[in-house]
């Protein structure tokens, strides 16, 4: 399922916990590792912008350097080495680069270069990063969070195609014998239904909302899964029902929402999402 | 190719149209506004002009040099002042001792004696990782009392980053490295408020004052400004202390790698040396002679150069490549915007105004100033806040009793040094920041503190030592 997967790391923000949760799936899956350490070249534009006058091209080109090199110290003394001690004695295969650039725009080269089946990453509110690769990549996104239980919480919603995310849960949940909990959003901010397609459909009742979430929960009732309908927010809900059953991961499909609060336009929700939820996600796009 | 879209993006970027069509109009609407009764035509265009310049110095659509430069050019434009009167700003001496400080950082830097300095004090605080963070902030602010402080600070971002890689201290997640970077950041502006070279708001400072007949000397500048200093520093470092208390014990780590990286250095050959001498050669004239009655500050100050190039310890290609002249040409605009607001008596206008609103409370005149100041270079460039501020401190001192230009410009040119609380605010805090040891929430959490401490410091040393003693 994960037989690749890659591991971004930015200069901006370093989390021990997610090079072990990279251990613990690659030893379920037999995944091999790649840990890509990529050193924000926003950081030293930024600085080279702000000492522009105080400082000469000379100058600057030499803190550019020192700023690149500090970050290469920290990588190689401090990540790559607890990578290295970490996956060794789990006897997993690792392979590791640095790389100058903005977070997404080097995963998304990355993913050209190499066939990835999973990113596994952290998540930093307070960081400069813009985490856009959450809505462009096609690879499934797992962010590391807290949480010790052994559930996971599937959420499907009125504003996705809901086809990944049941098979994905299933599997995983079997793969990692976990219990599968599925939840199903009818979103009354933006009330629309989307096909498998991922178009979206005229505005909806409620009611509509409801009946097809029903309808939709009704085929894993016989499967063991425990299942349950809300209507509200999606963001909201999602982190009311994670909080509720202490969930490990909760898995979110490739939403369409557009409107949010008072009809006003969304950006970003699975940024939203990772920003307010303090449990790990995966975004299945 | 690349570069050439990166320009293109730069030339068409509409924010920075907008701020620079935004402080266009202001002139134009200042220029046919009716004149307040009070104050002249050119007066009124003055004050527009420093509208101007704060909107440009804020938010930069233009390099602030250029600024700098577009102010100068304005008030002969606009029938402010003649051209000759305005280029003559570049005649002022602290221009030189500009310059002359830069060519004599530039041979430091080049030999990597402070690099040497630097490991050399850092040496004396390896007892605990306290004392360590205490040598690193006392460090800084002593090696900013004979060099800018954004050299200084881009000097030691790679020596502590060595320090905490060693050490295995993971960036933002230790309380030890962010206090380690931040004292980078904080002791540099600390100690830029000590001597004339620490800042170029210094130097600028005084070149204002010397137009109205107020020499400030080397040495006076230190007798009024080591006292912030040595309050300051161990306060603000407390501070740190508090808001970061440090979670390691053993320094070991540091020690070896300070070691290692003095073994590096080798023994001091005789180039370092030669630096060494004439820098405390110039140091020394500075303290002795740089008063109005003996040769001045610019005159040491290239003498010091002179003996830089003479002795080989510097060539002109080391100074085309490490004295940021743009820092001169600002100074030039920044000069002349002080000198166009009191001639022009928008600066007595001005005051009646300010009189007004703040009444003859000088307490609450100093504490306003020193506020405001250190507000407004938290938000722009240092030497801007201190060259928009200074006639409006000026125009304080002539209307309210008991404050003189030389205390308002003080307080004002001391503030604008205190920039703890964002990245943006001054080089040394971008330059730390850029190592990743702390995020910005950590500055805004500790600069608050820092920058109310430093509020009631030169509050305490305005009202005690400059009027109670000095009588300033």
């Amino acid at each position: 399922m994960f037989k690749n997967i890659l591991i971004p790391i930015s200069s901006e923000f370093y989390s021990i916990n997610v090079l072990l949760r990279g251990v613990f799936l690659s030893k379920k899956f037999k995944s091999t590792i790649n840990l890509l350490y990529i050193i924000e070249e926003k950081r030293f534009n930024h600085t080279d912008k702000l000492v522009d006058t105080y400082r000469t091209t000379m100058e600057k080109e030499e803190t550019k350097k020192e700023i690149i090199n500090t970050h290469k110290q920290v990588a190689d003394t401090i990540i790559f080495d607890d990578a290295k001690k970490i996956f060794k004695e789990k006897d997993v295969k690792l392979e590791g680069k640095i790389v100058n650039g903005e977070f997404s725009d080097v995963i998304k080269q990355e993913l050209i270069l190499k066939n990835y089946d999973l990113i596994l990453m952290g998540f930093e509110k307070e960081s400069s990063l813009k985490y856009r690769l959450l809505e462009d990549v096609d690879v499934p996104v797992w962010i590391v969070g807290e949480g010790e239980s052994k559930k996971i919480l599937a959420v499907c919603t009125n504003l996705a195609p809901n086809k990944k995310v049941p098979i994905v849960s299933m599997k995983l949940a079997e793969k990692l014998d976990w219990d599968l909990h599925m939840l199903y959003v009818a979103d009354i901010e933006d009330s629309v239904q989307v096909d498998e397609k991922g178009n979206r459909s005229e505005r909806k009742t409620e009611r509509e909302l409801l009946n097809v979430g029903q309808k939709f929960l009704e085929n894993f009732r016989d499967k063991k899964i425990k299942t349950r309908l809300v209507k509200g927010t999606l963001e909201k809900e999602t982190i009311k029902k994670a909080q509720e059953i202490n969930a490990q991961l909760v898995i979110v499909g490739r939403e369409q929402k557009k409107k949010g609060v008072l009809g006003l336009p969304v950006k970003n929700l699975k940024k939203k999402l990772a920003e307010k939820c303090k449990y790990s996600l995966l975004f299945l796009n | 190719m690349k570069r050439n879209k990166e320009d293109q993006k730069r030339i068409l970027s509409n924010k920075n149209i907008f701020f620079l069509l935004l402080a266009f109009a202001i002139i134009i609407i200042f220029y046919f506004m009716p004149t307040p009764e009070g104050l002249t035509f050119e007066g009124k265009l003055m004050l527009g002009m420093l509208i101007m310049a704060a909107i440009l110095w804020v938010t930069e659509p233009i390099p602030l040099p250029a600024t700098g430069l577009l102010i100068m050019i304005m008030q002969p434009i606009l029938g402010i002042l003649p051209a000759k009167d305005v280029f003559s700003s570049f005649g002022n001496q602290a221009i030189f001792f500009l310059i002359g400080a830069f060519i004599i950082a530039a041979a430091i830097e080049k030999h990597g004696l402070h690099r040497r300095i630097a490991l050399r004090f850092l040496r004396f605080f390896e007892k605990s990782p306290r004392t360590f963070t205490f040598g690193i902030i006392s460090s800084c602010a002593f090696l900013s009392f004979v060099m800018p402080e954004h050299g200084v600070a881009a000097l030691f971002l790679p020596i502590i980053v060595s320090i905490l890689v060693a050490m295995k201290i993971v960036p933002r997640q230790s309380n030890f490295g962010k206090i380690s970077m931040l004292s980078v950041a904080y002791g540099c502006s600390i100690g830029s408020l000590g001597t004339l070279i620490g800042g170029a708001r210094n130097p600028l400072t005084i070149g204002v004052l010397s137009d109205i007949g107020i020499n400030v000397s080397f040495f006076d500048w230190m007798i009024y400004a080591i006292p912030v200093v040595l309050i300051s520093l161990p306060l603000i470092w407390l501070v740190l202390q508090f808001v970061f208390p440090i979670e390691i014990k053993d320094i070991s780590l540091a020690k070896n790698e300070i070691k290692k990286q003095v073994k590096l250095q080798g023994k001091i050959n005789i180039k370092e040396l030669t630096v060494l001498g004439i820098l405390i050669i110039t140091v020394a004239l500075w303290i002795i002679f740089s008063s109005s009655i003996f040769f001045g500050l610019g005159v040491i100050a290239i003498l010091g150069s002179i003996l830089l190039f003479v002795t080989g310890c510097v060539k002109w290609e080391d100074i085309e490549k490490r004295v940021p002249w743009g820092i001169i040409l600002l100074y030039g605009g920044a000069i002349t915007l002080g000198e166009g607001i009191i001639s022009t008596d928008a600066g007595n206008w001005l005051s009646n105004q300010l009189f007004y609103l703040v009444g003859n409370n000088i307490y609450l005149v100093v504490l306003g100033l020193i506020v405001f100041t250190i507000l407004l270079t938290n938000i722009m460039s240092n030497i801007g806040a201190v060259a928009i501020l200074l006639p409006i401190g000026f125009a304080i001192a002539t209307g309210i009793e008991g404050i003189s230009p030389l205390l308002a410009s003080m307080l004002i040119a001391l503030s604008g040094g205190l920039a703890f609380m964002l990245v943006i605010a001054t080089p040394g805090n971008a330059i730390t920041y850029s190592s990743g040891y702390f995020s910005t929430k950590d500055l805004l959490k500790s600069g608050v503190l820092a920058n109310i401490i430093c509020i009631g410091v030169m509050f305490t040393v305005a009202v005690v030592y400059w009027v109670g003693i000095l009588n300033l």
